[in-house]
């Protein structure tokens, strides 16, 4: 009898139970959810009251918050925008160019003196013999003095050949590039860099004057169109002459092989045959350098070369990063600081809040709403100043101005978890504050 | 009560005859009881260091009635108030407040208990120094969840209601000590309280400025507001129609008349 009716009960709850819930489930969640709101609605309307009423301590205690966060993002800016220009920079050579350097690794690495096996004959080899190869341009690059009239200037006369213009992308905006004609001769003719061309001559027309380099007289026959620095060598302010002549009357010859190059640059049929161009190069190489264990050349392509700027820059722009996420956590410790002193000075505010109907939740909304609000507050304006500073930055310097969004969304978003983190400490402290003691406090 | 002194024995009996005389019409005119505390103890530390606050109080207010609570100071006034507005919870014991028993409740059922059916008058007064009086009355209907606009009309009215519809935007500051007190009574009587507590609240206040405080009681209980008060001004206690008298956490004396307080008053 007595189951039974526990039974039935039971059965009649569970039913009621069930009903009730489908039906206020929705309404219940509503209202919670109305009441969340409305509580957090109020909560930042007192705290932006208590904040106003103490503007400069609000402002300072932002301050350590805005300059944590600018520099977060103004370094990671920076650093990216370096990384942008470099990698530019690299582009700019074309993503065909693939780099041929004496010696290998093991010996670059041990000193400055590079063997001299790289010599001319080799380019031609290149040039000739691989394929998937359209253009080979060996440099020899030497530090000499050229003048003109009594103007004098040091700059770097590069050694070349005709195939130059091609592989390098450059075109003559006066006169013409020297021939393989003028290379057979070792004829002493000489294009300048368009830089280089302006400071030694101004507003006169170079074309057919004659300037004294080391000893020689070369004829100036072309100037080359500015291009804007690149990676390497920066051709506006440098000069170029035929290798021959170079090696023959300005240098002289080096290598018991023949003229011995600093590098040779060859530029591939296209982006796909550049790693079938720096197999094919490496075997022939070998073979001419009669080569059976250690390679003494290095072959680097433009991925390469990327792909070191990218490790170099990005370790970089992380060390800056956090260097400034120091200093981000250190305005989140000053968010903690003064909020505990401001708990401790409104004992009494705390007290008498509680006394008339506040709940604990309702005092750790407030005060944790406080520091949220701060650190927040702070993080916007720190990313107004970290995004003016970039701008600033890349209206001063060649770096481009890079405002990385997720670098301002994670910065936000982290003050914002800062003062969370920080403002829980001392908001549960208040929130636990007995309100008999905190009233009779004096 | 066998230990009591001779002159308290005279107004023991007295007050005796007075409670079984009130009881007796209780039961006729079934008034509401909002304070019933039963065997209520608190006691503060354990074994050789125990203090017994409180022991064994009983006590039993009833609506509409007004009384001030006195004694001595360590008699155990002031932690029987913290009970009676459940600030605080009894070691032991019930509390019925309102017919609900309080006496363990959690600590965020206290707070909405009281939001919704006490007000509080404090001797410091306790406004918020950065917001208006109007602010300061709005106050306990934000925790209350009431709507915005109807904070605003009904602080207005409990401002009304104390004499300060001219003082509505004044900061605390800009108040004297029994405008501030008026503030404070009306934020304690802006959620309609079942009960009003008031500690010690004329303790700040000059003689002339009390009287306008207590007026104000006066006035609140005629319109039928339950008013409890500690006190240790027997001028004030006589403006009450009841007083408790608190011995060494005891109730020695529930239902003193002002009259029976000029001899405790003159023995002291």
């Amino acid at each position: 009898m007595l189951s039974r009716k526990l039974g039935l009960r039971s059965y009649y709850l569970l039913l009621t139970t069930y009903f009730s819930l489908l039906v206020l489930s929705i309404q219940n969640s509503a209202l919670l959810y109305y009441l969340i709101i409305m509580n957090i609605v109020e909560s930042m309307k007192m705290a932006g009251k208590t904040l106003l009423s103490n503007k400069l301590r609000s402002a300072l205690t932002m301050l350590g918050i805005v300059i944590g966060n600018a520099s977060v993002i103004a370094m990671i800016g920076i650093g990216e925008g370096g990384q942008k220009y470099v990698a530019k920079q690299l582009e700019s050579l074309g993503p065909n160019v693939l780099f041929v350097l004496p010696g290998n690794e093991e010996t670059q690495r041990i000193s400055f003196e590079v063997p001299r096996n790289l010599v001319l004959a080799d380019a031609d080899a290149i040039a000739s013999q691989v394929p998937t190869v359209v253009g080979v341009a060996p440099e020899l690059n030497r530090r000499q003095r050229v003048s003109f009239g009594n103007r004098n200037t040091d700059v770097n006369i590069i050694g070349t050949t005709p195939s130059f213009l091609q592989v390098r992308d450059f075109t003559t905006s006066k006169g013409r590039f020297f021939s393989d004609v003028d290379m057979k001769r070792n004829n002493q003719v000489i294009v300048l860099g368009g830089k280089f061309a302006t400071k030694l001559f101004g507003s006169t027309n170079p074309i057919g004057q004659s300037v004294r380099v080391k000893d020689s007289r070369f004829e100036v026959i072309g100037v080359l169109t500015e291009k804007g620095s690149s990676v390497g060598a920066d051709y506006d302010s440098a000069a170029i002459v035929p290798l021959t002549t170079s090696a023959n009357r300005l240098i002289g010859r080096n290598s018991p092989y023949g003229i011995a190059l600093d590098y040779i640059v060859a530029s591939a049929r296209d982006g796909q045959s550049v790693d079938a161009a720096v197999f094919q190069i490496t075997n022939l190489l070998r073979l001419r350098h009669k080569i059976t264990n250690e390679d003494d050349f290095t072959i680097r392509t433009q991925k390469d070369a990327l792909q070191t700027v990218g490790q170099i820059s990005g370790a970089l722009t992380v060390m800056l990063a956090a260097i400034a996420a120091i200093s981000l956590f250190v305005g989140g410790i000053g968010i903690m600081n003064i909020m505990l002193v401001s708990v401790t000075e409104r004992t009494h505010e705390i007290g008498l809040r509680k006394a008339i109907g506040a709940t604990e939740q309702d005092i750790l909304l407030q005060f944790m709403i406080e520091a949220v609000i701060v650190s927040a507050a702070g993080g916007l304006i720190g990313t107004a100043v970290g995004v003016s500073g970039i701008v600033l930055v890349g209206a001063l310097t060649p770096l481009e101005a890079a405002i990385s969004p997720i670098a301002i969304g994670s910065a936000v978003g982290i003050s914002g978890a800062i003062g969370l983190f920080f403002g829980v400490f001392p908001a549960r402290r208040a929130a636990k504050l007995d309100p008999i003691v905190a009233l009779r406090s004096a | 009560m066998k230990e009591e002194q001779p002159i308290d024995n005279i107004i023991n009996q007295q007050s005796i005859t007075n409670s079984t005389q009130h009881s007796a019409l209780s039961t006729f005119n079934f008034k509401k009881t909002i304070i019933r505390l039963e065997n209520i103890f608190k006691v503060y530390g354990i074994g050789e260091t125990e203090v017994r606050a409180l022991s064994d109080v009983n006590l039993t207010i009833e609506e509409g009635d007004y009384c001030s609570i006195m004694g001595p100071s360590g008699s155990g006034k002031s932690t029987a108030m913290n009970i009676i507005g459940c600030l605080d919870r009894p070691s032991s014991g019930h509390y019925y407040l309102d017919s609900l028993d309080v006496a363990q409740m959690e600590d965020s059922e206290l707070a909405h208990i009281r939001n919704k059916k006490l007000g509080f008058v404090f001797q410091q007064f306790h406004l918020l120094q950065q917001l208006s009086a109007l602010e300061n009355v709005m106050l306990p209907m934000v925790y209350a969840g009431i709507p915005n606009s109807e904070r605003k009309d009904r602080a207005t009215e409990a401002l009304i209601k104390v004499g300060l519809e001219k003082r509505l935007l004044n900061k605390p500051n800009q108040l004297s000590g029994g405008q501030q007190q008026r503030v404070a009574i009306a934020r304690a009587i802006v959620n309609r309280p079942v009960l009003l507590l008031a500690d010690e609240p004329t303790g700040a206040l000059d003689s002339r400025t009390t009287q306008e405080v207590l007026d104000i009681f006066t006035e609140l209980n005629n319109t039928g507001i339950t008013v409890v008060m500690v006190t240790h001004e027997p001028e004030v206690a006589r403006q009450t129609r009841r007083i408790v008298w608190f011995r060494d956490g005891q109730v020695v004396h529930s239902n003193l008349t002002p009259a029976d307080l000029s001899q405790v008053a003159a023995m002291q």
